[in-house]
Order: C-alpha cells, then sequence, then structure tokens
C-alpha cells in the first residue's frame, strides 16, 4: 500500500505482466522528485522490506498534546513522559560536534535585538560553503512521518530540529540580507513582508518582524519572506535559533490569519533555554549534511528567567488525590521529569516547565498523572440534603401539563435576525446576521417550527417550548425569564383550553379579557394575568393556529403554597342550566363575573357552555347558557335557596348588560 | 299432593331447563297462580303441612332464581362471544405530547444529583466576564476569551460558554460545603454543522468541602457514568488541561456499542471522551474567598447533547433544534 492509500498488486505493465513496481520518491511520498525511480544506495537484496533500508515510519504515534504542555510539542519532550512511564533512562540529545566553539567567537555575525521583550533571546550563527541539495532519505521520511514536506538539507533541517526538540529554527541567506545584518524589531507602520506563502502582507506595528537593514525579512516565530529564502544557489546561512515571546506571536498569527507549525509551538511558550540546544543540533547536522563550515556566531539575551521552587508536601498530594503513594515514587516522578527535589521538598521547575508548574497544585498534577488509575472510586461524604426548588418543580409541572395536553416540546435559538421589540438585546458582532438578537418572546421560534413540521408534512401539530427570553434594559445584564409558550392547530378555542389545563395543573384560575396583538387576529386574542392566547394572524401561517405565550414568574407567584380541603361531598350541588341573551359586545367573562358578585360563594360554578345567536334572540344580541351549580360547605341547599340565588344573578345581569333569563 | 315427590319433579324439570323462556314455563307450572303447590297452599288448614308446602315453595323459588341467573348469563356470553371485534385495531387516541430528548436527559442528570444530596442552579445565561473568566482563572489571553470562541454583548458582558458562572455566585454567596450542579443553554462562536451548533446544553457540577479526593471526583462520574450507559460500564481517567482545575482529567467511559472492540463511535478505541473535569484550582477558591487549605472540590462538565447523541446513536446535533414530530416523538 502507498502512502496515498493506493495499493500494489501485480499489472499488465507493456503486455508483461508485473509482480512488482518501481517507484519514486513522490509515490512514496519521501520527497517531491518525480522525475525518475528512486534508487537505494548499497544495492540491498532484492526482496528486503523496504522499511529496512528506509526509515519508513511504520508506525505514527497521533497525539493529542493539552495547550499547556508545549514541551510535549516534540519527540523529546514524549520521551521524557515515556522514560516516566516505564521507569527508564533518558539520554541528552546528542549535539556533539555542534556545539558553539566559545565566548571568543561570539559576535561575528551582525545582530542587534530592539525588542529584548518580544525577542528575549537569539542565537545566530553563520555557515559558509553550503551545499544545498536534498536531505538524506532518514530524515526526509522522519519529516514526512510527522506531515511536512521535505524540501532542502538546511530546511529540513530546521523542521527536524523543531520536531524532535520543539524549538522553532529559521534560516536566512545571508547574501540576500541588507548589510548581511539581523534586527530584531516591531515592524513599523506601513512595512509590508512577501510571506513564503506567496502573500504580501501589511505589518502593523504590533507585529515582531526579523529585519535586515533595510526591511523586514521574516515575520517573527511565523514565516519568513520570499526575499531572504534559501534556495538552491545559496552558499551562505544564517541560522536563527531564537526564543519568541507567546502572546505577540499569537496576535500577529490571529490578525494575519496565519497559522504554522512555528507560531503553534511559540504562542503557547517555548523554553528559552532549548534555543541553545536546538543550534547545537541543528548545527551538527548542518556540517553533517551540508559539508559547511561554522564561521561564526552571535547571542543576544536578556536575562533568562530564573527556575520556580516550589514548596511541596508530599502527603498533601495524597489528601487530594485520595491515595497513598509514597515518598518514594513521588520523588521518582518529579525527578524523571527533569525536577530536581531537595531533601526538605523543595521542588525546582525544569526550564521548560517554568510557565505551568509555579504552586503546589501543579506539582500535585504530576504526581497525581501517573497513577490516575489507581485512584480509587469514593463518593464524598455528605450531610445536607437536597432537592428541586419550587420554581423548578414548578416548571417541571408546566412541562408536564403541557405534555398531557398533547403538545410536544421543541428546542429553538435564542438567537434570532430580528425581535419585536426595538430595544431587544443585539450582538454587535454576531456569528451571522440571522443570530443577532436576544429574543424577547418564544413566538418566532414557535411559528418557524410549525412551519417546518408543516411543510415536511406532518399532522396534529401541537408544540411548546419552555425556555428563557432576554427582556431589555442590560444594565448590566438583561433580565431573563422564563416562558412557556405554544402553537396549536386548530386555532383560538384549542389553544385556549392548553392554556386552561396549564392552569388548571397549577391549580391557579385565569381571567380572561379581549387583547389586540400586531400578530394575532384582531378578533382572536385574550390576556390573562400572566400572558396571552389567541390565533395567530392569518398572514403568519398557512391555516388556522392557536399561539400562546406564559411568563412563568408571574404564573408561578399565582400557585397556591398550600391547597386546602374543601367540603363538596357532604352537601349535594344544585345544578341547573341558565341562559341569557345579552347584547352582542357582552363578554361571558363579564357575566360570571358578575354573577359572583351578586351570589357570592354559593355560587359554586358558572360554565358558559353554548352561544346561539339567531332569530330567537334577535339582531345585534346573542344567547349564552351557563351551567351553573349552587353549593354550600354548611348545609344542603334547598329549592328555596336556589331560586334566592338564581333571582339575585338573574337581576344583577339584567341591570348591568340588559341580560334577560331564557326559558 | 306429595310434597316430596313433586320437588323431586319440580328440581329435575329445572334442571333439564334449557333456556330462560323453558324456564319460565316450568315456573308457572310449579310455582304459578293455579300450580298444583298453590292450590295446596291455598287449602292448608294446619301449622305443620303450612310451614313444610311455604318451605318447598322458598326452595324452588331459590332454585328457579339460581337457574335464571346461570341461564342468563350463558345466553349473554353467547351473544357477545357472537360479535365480531377486532382487537388489533388502534384504540381512541387521546392527543400525545413527548418531551424533547433534551429536556428528558436534563432531568435525568437532575435527578442523579439530586440523590446523591446536589442542589440544580439554573444560572443566568447572560454573564459577565469577571465570573466566566477571572474568576474561573482564565487569563486575559485564554483563547476562550477571544471574540472568536465567545459571544459578546459588549467589553465585559457575554453569552456564557459554560454553565460554571452560576458555581462561582454561589460560592461567593455562601461558607462551604457547596455541592451543586448547572444546567442549561450554553454559546459559543461555531458554525452550524453535524456535531457543533452555536447553542448547546452543558451540566456541570461542583463539589466543595473539606477533604474532597480525585477519588470522589471519580466515584462520582462512575455512577453517572452507569446511570446513563448501563451499571456495567468503566470509566477512564487521563490528563487534560483546563484553567479552572489542577489536577484536570478527562472524563471517559468504556464504548457500551462495541464493549471495547472497537467501533466508529469510539473511534476503534474501545472508550468515549465525555468531558472534562478535575480538582478546583486553588485560585478559584481563593477568587470566591475560599481557604484552599481548609477546604478542596472537585468540578466537570459534560454535554448534554454528546449524553443523547452517544445514548441514542442521533447522529446529528442539529436534529435536537429542527424539531421534527418524526424526530421527537420517537422519544
Ligand atoms: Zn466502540
Amino acid at each position: 500500500m502507498l502512502p496515498g492509500g493506493q495499493k500494489l498488486e501485480a499489472a499488465k505493465l507493456r503486455g508483461e505482466v508485473s509482480e512488482g513496481m518501481i517507484l519514486s520518491e513522490r509515490e512514496l511520498e519521501l520527497g517531491q522528485d518525480h522525475s525518475g525511480i528512486l534508487v537505494l544506495d548499497d544495492g540491498p537484496e532484492p526482496g528486503t522490506p523496504l522499511a529496512d533500508v528506509l526509515p519508513l515510519a511504520d508506525d505514527v504515534l497521533d497525539l493529542e498534546i493539552t495547550p499547556n504542555r508545549p514541551d510535549l510539542l516534540s519527540v523529546y519532550g514524549i520521551a521524557r513522559e515515556v522514560a516516566v512511564i516505564y521507569d527508564a533512562d533518558l539520554a541528552p540529545p546528542d549535539v556533539s560536534g555542534g556545539q558553539s566553539p566559545g565566548p571568543g567567537r561570539n559576535g561575528q555575525v551582525d545582530v542587534q535585538v530592539e525588542d529584548l521583550e518580544g525577542c528575549p533571546r537569539y542565537i545566530g550563527r553563520l555557515f559558509e560553503n553550503v551545499a544545498i541539495g536534498p536531505s538524506p532519505a532518514w530524515l526526509k521520511a522522519r519529516l514526512v512521518a510527522a506531515g511536512m514536506r521535505p524540501i532542502s538539507n538546511i530546511v529540513d533541517v530546521t523542521n527536524y530540529v523543531m520536531l524532535g526538540l520543539g524549538n522553532p529554527l529559521h534560516a536566512f541567506d545571508t547574501t540576500k540580507l541588507d548589510e548581511s545584518r539581523i534586527v530584531v524589531r516591531r515592524a513599523r507602520k506601513g512595512e509590508t513582508i512577501r510571506t513564503l506563502d506567496g502573500e504580501t502582507r501589511k505589518l502593523e506595528p504590533t507585529d515582531l518582524v526579523i529585519a535586515d537593514a533595510s526591511k523586514p525579512v521574516a515575520l517573527a516565530g511565523i514565516m519568513g519572506s520570499e526575499d531572504s529564502e534559501v534556495d538552491e544557489s545559496t552558499t551562505t546561512v544564517l541560522l536563527e535559533a531564537a526564543n519568541f515571546e507567546p502572546l505577540t506571536i499569537l496576535r500577529s498569527s490571529e490578525r494575519l490569519g496565519l497559522r504554522t507549525e512555528g507560531s503553534g509551538r511559540w504562542e503557547k511558550g517555548v523554553d528559552p533555554y532549548l534555543a541553545e540546544t536546538a543550534a547545537d543540533l541543528a548545527t551538527r547536522l548542518i556540517l553533517e549534511l551540508t559539508g559547511a563550515s561554522f564561521a561564526g556566531e552571535t547571542e543576544v539575551a536578556a536575562e533568562l528567567p530564573e527556575r520556580p521552587v516550589v514548596s511541596f508536601r508530599p502527603e498533601r498530594a495524597n489528601a487530594l488525590i485520595g491515595l497513598e503513594l509514597a515518598d518514594k515514587e513521588q520523588r521518582r516522578i518529579l525527578t524523571g521529569l527533569g525536577f530536581d527535589v531537595t531533601k526538605d521538598w523543595n521542588v525546582i521547575v525544569p526550564t521548560w516547565r517554568a510557565r505551568d508548574v509555579t504552586r503546589e497544585a501543579d506539582v500535585v498534577e504530576e504526581v497525581a498523572r501517573f497513577h490516575l488509575n489507581e485512584v480509587p472510586f469514593t463518593l464524598p461524604l455528605r450531610r445536607t440534603g437536597a432537592r428541586l426548588t419550587r420554581e423548578q418543580r414548578l416548571r417541571r409541572l408546566v412541562e408536564e401539563a403541557l405534555v398531557g395536553a398533547g403538545c410536544s416540546e421543541i428546542y429553538t435559538t435564542t438567537l434570532l435576525p430580528d425581535d419585536a421589540d426595538p430595544n431587544a438585546l443585539r450582538l454587535p458582532t454576531p456569528l451571522t446576521s440571522d443570530q443577532a438578537v436576544l429574543r424577547t418572546t418564544l413566538l418566532e421560534g414557535l411559528v418557524t417550527t410549525a412551519r417546518s413540521n408543516l411543510d415536511v408534512g406532518n399532522e396534529h401539530i401541537r408544540l411548546f417550548e419552555l425556555a428563557r427570553v432576554f427582556l431589555p434594559p442590560a444594565d448590566p445584564r438583561p433580565e431573563e425569564h422564563w416562558r412557556a409558550g405554544g402553537i396549536v392547530q386548530g386555532g383560538f378555542g384549542p389553544a385556549k383550553g392548553v392554556v386552561e389545563t396549564l392552569h388548571e395543573a397549577l391549580k391557579i384560575e385565569p381571567s380572561f379579557e379581549r387583547t389586540q396583538l400586531p400578530f394575532l387576529h384582531p378578533g382572536k386574542g385574550a390576556a390573562f394575568e400572566a400572558g396571552w392566547v389567541g390565533e395567530l394572524h392569518p398572514e403568519r401561517l398557512e391555516g388556522e393556529w392557536g399561539v400562546f405565550e406564559v411568563d412563568l414568574p408571574a404564573l408561578f407567584a399565582r400557585v397556591p403554597e398550600r391547597l386546602v380541603y374543601q367540603d363538596v361531598i357532604t352537601f349535594p350541588a344544585l345544578r341547573q342550566d341558565l341562559a341569557f341573551s345579552v347584547p352582542e359586545g357582552v363578554s361571558a367573562a363579564e357575566l360570571v363575573t358578575a354573577a359572583r358578585e351578586a351570589a357570592g360563594p354559593e355560587l359554586h360554578e358558572m360554565r358558559p357552555f353554548d352561544v346561539y345567536r339567531g332569530d330567537q334572540v334577535g339582531e345585534g344580541r346573542k344567547s349564552i347558557a351557563f351551567a351553573v351549580s349552587f353549593q354550600s360547605p354548611e348545609r344542603t341547599l334547598t329549592d328555596e335557596d336556589a331560586a334566592r340565588l338564581r333571582e339575585q344573578i338573574v337581576s344583577a345581569l339584567a341591570e348591568r348588560f340588559g341580560a334577560e333569563l331564557r326559558a | 299432593m306429595d310434597p316430596n315427590a313433586l320437588e323431586t319433579e319440580a328440581q329435575s324439570a329445572i334442571a333439564a331447563a334449557s333456556s330462560p323462556d323453558e324456564l319460565e314455563q316450568e315456573r308457572v307450572r310449579y310455582l304459578g297462580r293455579k300450580s298444583e303447590l298453590k292450590q295446596a297452599l291455598r287449602e292448608v288448614r294446619d301449622r305443620e303441612s303450612g310451614m313444610t308446602l311455604n318451605a318447598l315453595r322458598e326452595r324452588l323459588e331459590t332454585a328457579f332464581a339460581g337457574r335464571e341467573e346461570a341461564l342468563r348469563g350463558a345466553e349473554l356470553e353467547q351473544l357477545l362471544g357472537e360479535e365480531s371485534f377486532d382487537v388489533t385495531l388502534p384504540g381512541a387516541e387521546p392527543p400525545r405530547g413527548h418531551y424533547h430528548l433534551i429536556t428528558q436527559i436534563r432531568r435525568e442528570v437532575e435527578d442523579i444529583f439530586v440523590g446523591l444530596g446536589y442542589e440544580v442552579v439554573d444560572g443566568d445565561e447572560v454573564e459577565d466576564t469577571y465570573h466566566l473568566f477571572d474568576a474561573l482563572n482564565m487569563a486575559p489571553g485564554h483563547v476562550t476569551r477571544s471574540p472568536l470562541h465567545t459571544l459578546y454583548l459588549n467589553g465585559d458582558t457575554v453569552l456564557r460558554t459554560e454553565t460554571s458562572a452560576s458555581q462561582i455566585r454561589v460560592m461567593e454567596s455562601r461558607e462551604p460545603p457547596v455541592y451543586m450542579v448547572s444546567l442549561g443553554r450554553v454559546y459559543r462562536r461555531d458554525t452550524i454543522e453535524a456535531k457543533n451548533f452555536p447553542i448547546f446544553h452543558q451540566v456541570e457540577g461542583l463539589a466543595v468541602a473539606e477533604g474532597i479526593t480525585l477519588g470522589d471526583l471519580k466515584g462520582t462520574l462512575l455512577h453517572l457514568c452507569r446511570a446513563f450507559f448501563g451499571e456495567d460500564q468503566q470509566v477512564r481517567f487521563s490528563t487534560d488541561f483546563f484553567p479552572f482545575t489542577e489536577p484536570s482529567v478527562q472524563l471517559a467511559v468504556s464504548c457500551f456499542l462495541c464493549n471495547g472492540a472497537g467501533c466508529r463511535t469510539c473511534k476503534y478505541t474501545g472508550w468515549i471522551e465525555l468531558g472534562g473535569s478535575g480538582l478546583v484550582d486553588p485560585n478559584v477558591l481563593r477568587n470566591v474567598g475560599y481557604d484552599p487549605e481548609q477546604v478542596s472540590g472537585f468540578a466537570f462538565g459534560i454535554g448534554l447533547e454528546r449524553i443523547a447523541m452517544l445514548r441514542h446513536g442521533v447522529p446529528d446535533i442539529r436534529l435536537f433544534w429542527e424539531n421534527d414530530l418524526r424526530f421527537l416523538a420517537q422519544f
């Protein structure tokens, strides 16, 4: 199988069956060379596995590294962890022959760092007589396995050292640097750079650049420029092994939308002490692979940070982890990770962990993470009881009532393109313009969802949502109200029935009065104490739809704290039907209210059950029939009582509404 | 007249009657006005034979009544049995509503933690950056604070990216111990796709008391995972990083789909990552005025959509927001 997924099989080639295939570098993804076949050095026996000849990585570990551990963005950093897990020794990186020749030669490269905050360390090494060419197969294979493209021996070495040790490097063609000079500084207003990806980028004074005497030649830590690029004709190379401040790199990288392997490491913080080891390893490889000579070096650095010292209590670690780890084991872990631990448990943090480990809790984590699986499963010892709050219990009751009334619950988005309330809160920079405003009503989500269900042919649509709305003004934060809203196929009646069921479930008696809202049918809207219910304006959605919205804080304020028994059993009720002819404008609710006032508590129930219009009641009038029951908790009412109560009701309604009792 | 012979004859006639009509004829014959027994009763002269005949009459009446009930019952059974009725037809259907799956998951989580003695806190969806970021130990440069990740209403007011701001508010308002879960909508600046929606739901838990350990976190999350995914499940913890916990650990549950054999859902690892957790960072405790030397705590956060999608095999997060009744009615 080839890296691209193509399978090698016996194939007919020019009429001959071929059992094998001769491959180019590009087919093996070892390089760009597709001009010919790859000829192996030293002529190995045919049939030898390729991986024995070329260090083709057949197993690649794909690791997810948390942002606090930039030291693990390198093979060596991973090796250090593995060594602790398996209690093995970790060898230092082999930099033999690559070390700086010493302070005597310092200063032979012209390096100035104007901004030591942005660039606390800069090592420039000069190489002459560099022979640019392809890297050897082993180096190419390792880069490819790590997901990088081999380019040339010099560039490959910089990438290899970055992958190996975690310190990004850069190489300049010295002859392309104006006055062969390096200046690390912030960009000047109006400066531009043509980066290696071919883009011309406008720079801001917040960007840190590597410049020569006249112009930026690299976006520090992010990407080099085409102008100063190493190419086939390069013979003198300036190797940069530096350290850059994370936030500077992060801001420039985010602003320019340019993320590279290098910037991804810098923005998390690279150990400033690492620059020298990285320079040494790169030097060793450059000398080996390009035949270059090490011509000189300059290092400019601010004072490098001290290693943090943390006072640590192994017994505290055990108390927090919930596991008894021997002091010896805790010490072994810390030492293996590069911490120095004094006899009385002062822990000296290695330079590559100085950003991340500064407190005892951080050291506890270092110990804990190697024994997570052994930590026992326990539960906290609790001493207090708990239950849902009244509001939470009532919200469940609302859901139960609405589901019981045949409504299905929906979840719709809080952020909408617009809201009926012009003061609704608006996101200054929404992700898209249709997620711009925090809703003040659930209505839009209900209508939209009813429509989408209608569109796919669903039937018997009854929906509700329980969610928050956000009421302006935001001083400093908006008022968040839970609401229950619903939409019901069939118009006003079914929706009002749901609203009444909801009230019944909470033992609240609502009173309705006619209202007009812009989104409702002008004749079919009712307001009640905690909300509104009505028929959706026919222009909003095809068909007849009832909608409602209830403000839950307002609703819950009316829920009785305690229900008290009422005797409706001992003394039977007297039932009768009463029909009144009234002028068209009089509502049933008005009649009931007036009847209650007139008859007092012995009027137990008065429920409208029929409305009639026609010849028998005359033009401009209607007849409303009520099922009425009279009841007293103290005695059995007599027919005389019923007659008296009825007379009180009839005369009150006649007086106030011109109501006439019909047969 | 021989009462004994009469009784024998009448009893066998009663037993022989095969329908209520036949029985009625027999009743007229033995107990009717013109019957032998009634005649005899009318002619009774002495107390002794009166008692005998009356007792006989009562016995026969009882026998007739019993036989009649039996015959009528049998007749009704036969009538009902002759009715043809298809019991497989659907019943009369009352309107049926359904709880949204996320509500069901939410209630399960709430009930699990109320059972463990935790209170449920709703918290506000619009938060200030102090409670959402600063108090939770997120440094000014932290990526989550970037307007590329978080929806800002203004410089220091945001739509919450997690529900944990309410933990800060609860801790600020009282002394430990605190055992709480907060559940609700959270917001991220995400584009809408199969696994991402800019709004989703989270449960975040917090326990702060004397002597809380990493083991307590493991035990609590094991309980949660088994309640959700089955009593046989295992949990695993691996190192992670969050600003508000130290140590930080990632929770994974054994794959309940393949039982560890490896499948697409668990990316062939046998484990499914569920969410972040850890011991509350001492800075967070200090920010609310708690003494990290006196109390310790753990915290965790899990997405409700993630639980729902995993447990019920829901392939696309957008289904939760599209609210197609055909989807809603499945749960
Ligand atoms: Zn699996």
